[in-house]
């Protein structure tokens, strides 16, 4: 009977086991819980702000998580109930989940934010902002005036290329797409293609600047909320054209490397000087900081070429940081969001390279990053936000059909009219399903 | 008395392994289901039902078919040179005078114990345009622009059925081993006093005794091609280039995430769980033969 008994309570005993992980945490309201993404700044900076915010919040816990697959660790506790304050992860990766937060209106507005006083200081947090930053479609989704994110580390994207390489050919930086294909044949004669992209994803950037020169900012943001007919307008037509005629005096092995792990390669054809121009963002020094190079390359960095006499863009890019709906310390996140943009904070991240589009802290800048944010100086335009937020539609992605296509351009298994095509059909879905 | 304590022993013995297999495998199979009925985002405490409308969508979906052509593919392919190569190893090794044979056994087998990342780690840089050794070989004997192993749309579900097939024959050619010496030695000696030949032993002693075997591994080709399928593409073409390489899982991933629709992606789940289990059932009742006992 005794063996009988320890059995029972053995077997008991597995079975609690099983359930032993499943205890839930108790909520405390001076707890902060802060998920940023690990990108190539790294997570130190994250950790000294985490540091003197708690220093100048006495009794306040900040548990911060920071991860490169950000998705994979808080999208599984989001799934059980467990959301964090605040998240710093932007819109465009793989996994969608600062998407779907948007589909399913999971976020908590942030209007208020842009009206507080940075701790610490006697400015509001609107008044530190750049102008523009929050009133794009990056910030306010549902295009209804109300802000629900925070604009976080920006830079400007465009096109990216070997200064040394023009300056040994006599080249001149070509100023219009006319002149742009003019170069093209130029560079092939010497064994040089004209462009390459790392994937069709860096499109994004690349198309809005483009249809923000064919046909200027308003124009670019009706695009932006699928308006009906807007892709068989002269404008779009431009932009469709020029992007089928890049992808003639495109190296033509990229598209085989065009995918998240062999886009380096696509990189590597700059650096080497057998592609002139890619479309980029500033991250990508760091990220091909290590790579073998051409003798004497140095970056260089400019916006889309103008149509005739119009004006030239460049997008810019910018991460974002949410609180979720389901957040248990929404006013201390909001607390917590405006101590970002305080001088402290501005100059912890920009020391870390992040810079935030805060008044002024482009101006300290230095080498290449210099060069970089000088672009809107020089007279490029500005172009923000990304399409407008949509109700899921089953099937139908607009970045796939605008710039997954493209690789197929490329290869020549598509069409100029395939393609607009394929743009027109998903556009008029997702119209049905703007928010 | 007795048999009933004995009984209650047995199931208290066999309830944690139940209460898992009930907790981590049936219950989310039956959620996949559920889910399957719903649109949702994820995350959200909003799932709306919608009967049946995730599958009619499914099935005039033309991103969908072209995933379904392409793992249907990959499971012929890989199935039928995977055999054919792990038979044929699996019979030079055991029933052939032959140096060196634990050595080839093991470098078989080695690509089924590398991670499916390195495997692709190996075949971006074979199939690497530029700098590639196939490229770099086939140079030798042809003029004219490097072959797009990897961005040729007509090409690139073969890349990854090769990948595919290198990393499986090792694991089938070792269950094929474990077949063939368990027949025993004398038959091939009487096979071979009544004058037949290797061919003749091999189709006609080999192939039926080892039938079972090759049953069993059918199912596995199943499962196993639309899961390393989904592992390989994802680590080596992400699904391009312009989605002609996506396969079922991929697919699957990319809308029940990127895309936000996680309903519709359990959707596509709940049709490749049917799709394989309605194979696998297919491939074991046309292969059934009466088995030969020795």
């Amino acid at each position: 009977m005794g063996k009988k008994i320890t059995t029972v309570i053995l077997a008991l005993g597995i079975l609690a086991g099983l359930f032993a992980g499943c205890t839930g945490n108790g909520e405390d309201k001076n707890t902060l819980k802060v998920a940023v993404l690990e990108s190539a700044y790294g997570s130190e900076m994250w950790e000294k702000i985490v540091d003197e915010f708690e220093k100048d919040h006495e009794g306040v816990t900040v548990e911060l998580v920071a991860e490169k697959n950000l998705e994979d660790v808080i999208g599984a506790q989001m799934k059980s109930g467990d959301y964090p304050d605040v998240v710093h992860l932007a819109t465009g990766r793989e996994a969608g989940l600062t998407e779907t937060m948007i589909r399913d209106n999971m976020l908590t507005e942030m209007t208020d934010v842009l009206e507080m006083t940075v701790p610490g200081e006697s400015v509001r947090v609107k008044d530190k902002l750049i102008p523009g930053f929050t009133d794009t479609l990056a910030t306010n989704p549902y295009s209804d005036g109300k802000t629900y994110f925070a604009p976080m580390f920006y830079g400007p994207c465009g096109l990216f290329y070997n200064r040394q390489l023009f300056i040994d050919n006599n080249w001149e930086l070509p100023e219009t797409w006319e002149d742009m294909f003019i170069l093209g044949d130029k560079a092939k004669e010497k064994g040089i293609y004209l462009f390459t992209y790392p994937t069709t994803g860096y499109f994004d950037a690349f198309f809005y600047a483009l249809l923000a020169s064919a046909g200027g900012t308003d124009f670019y943001n009706r695009a932006m909320r699928y308006e009906e007919g807007i892709w068989d307008t002269q404008q779009a037509k431009m932009a469709f054209d020029t992007v089928n005629q890049l992808a003639k005096y495109t190296e033509p092995t990229t598209v085989s490397n065009a995918n998240n792990d062999n886009f380096l390669k696509n990189q590597q054809l700059v650096l080497d000087n057998k592609a002139l121009f890619m479309p980029n963002g500033t991250w990508v020094v760091g990220e091909m900081a290590d790579a073998p190079r051409a003798e004497g390359f140095e970056w260089g960095f400019m916006p889309l070429p103008a149509f005739n006499n119009g004006d030239r863009y460049s997008f810019t890019f910018f991460e974002q940081l949410w609180i979720p709906k389901e957040a248990k310390n929404p006013e201390l996140a909001k607390e917590f969001v405006a101590y970002l943009y305080s001088d402290e904070a501005v100059g912890i991240f920009a020391e870390a390279g992040a810079i935030q589009p805060v008044k002024g802290v482009s101006a300290d800048l230095k080498g290449d990053s210099k060069l970089f944010y000088s672009i809107y100086d020089n007279g490029a335009k500005a172009v923000m936000g990304g399409f407008a937020a949509t109700e899921p539609v089953e099937g139908v992605s607009i970045a796939d059909s605008l710039f997954g296509t493209i690789d197929s351009l490329v290869s020549g298994n598509k069409t100029l009219e395939d393609w607009m095509n394929a743009v027109k059909a998903a556009s008029d879905r997702l119209r049905e399903a703007l928010k | 008395m007795r048999q009933r304590g004995q009984k209650v022993f047995a199931a208290i013995c066999v309830a944690p392994a139940l209460i898992l297999f009930l907790l981590f495998v049936v219950y989310p199979a039956i959620n996949i289901f559920r889910m399957s009925l719903y649109r949702w985002g994820g995350y959200s405490a909003n799932q709306t039902f919608i009967g049946l409308e995730n599958f009619r969508i499914l099935f005039s979906d033309e991103r969908f078919y072209r995933s379904f052509q392409n793992t249907i593919l990959l499971i012929v392919v890989v199935t039928l040179v995977t055999i054919f190569l792990a038979l044929f190893f699996a019979s030079v090794l055991c029933r052939e005078r032959l140096r060196g044979k634990s050595f080839f056994r093991i470098v078989f087998y080695i690509p089924n114990i590398l991670s499916v990342v390195v495997i692709s780690a190996i075949f971006s840089a074979i199939y690497d345009a530029n700098n590639g050794i196939l490229n770099s070989i086939l140079g030798l004997f042809r003029e004219g622009s490097p072959i797009l192993w990897l961005g040729d749309r007509g090409l690139i579900i073969y890349s990854i059925a090769i990948a595919m097939i290198w990393q499986a024959v090792g694991y089938y050619m070792v269950m094929y081993m474990a077949g063939i010496s368990a027949i025993p030695e004398s038959i091939y000696e009487s096979a071979a006093l009544e004058g037949a030949g290797r061919m003749r032993t091999f189709f006609d002693l080999t192939i039926p005794l080892i039938w079972t075997n090759i049953r069993t591994t059918l199912t596995f080709f199943v499962i196993s091609s639309i899961n390393i399928s989904f592992l390989i593409v994802r680590a080596l073409t992400g699904g391009g280039p312009d989605g002609a390489s996506e396969v079922f899982l991929s697919y699957m991933y990319d809308q029940a995430y990127t895309n936000s629709s996680y309903g519709y992606g359990m959707a596509i789940g709940v049709t490749v769980f049917l799709f394989s289990f309605l194979l696998s059932g297919l491939i074991n009742g046309v292969t059934k033969r009466d088995p030969v006992y020795l």
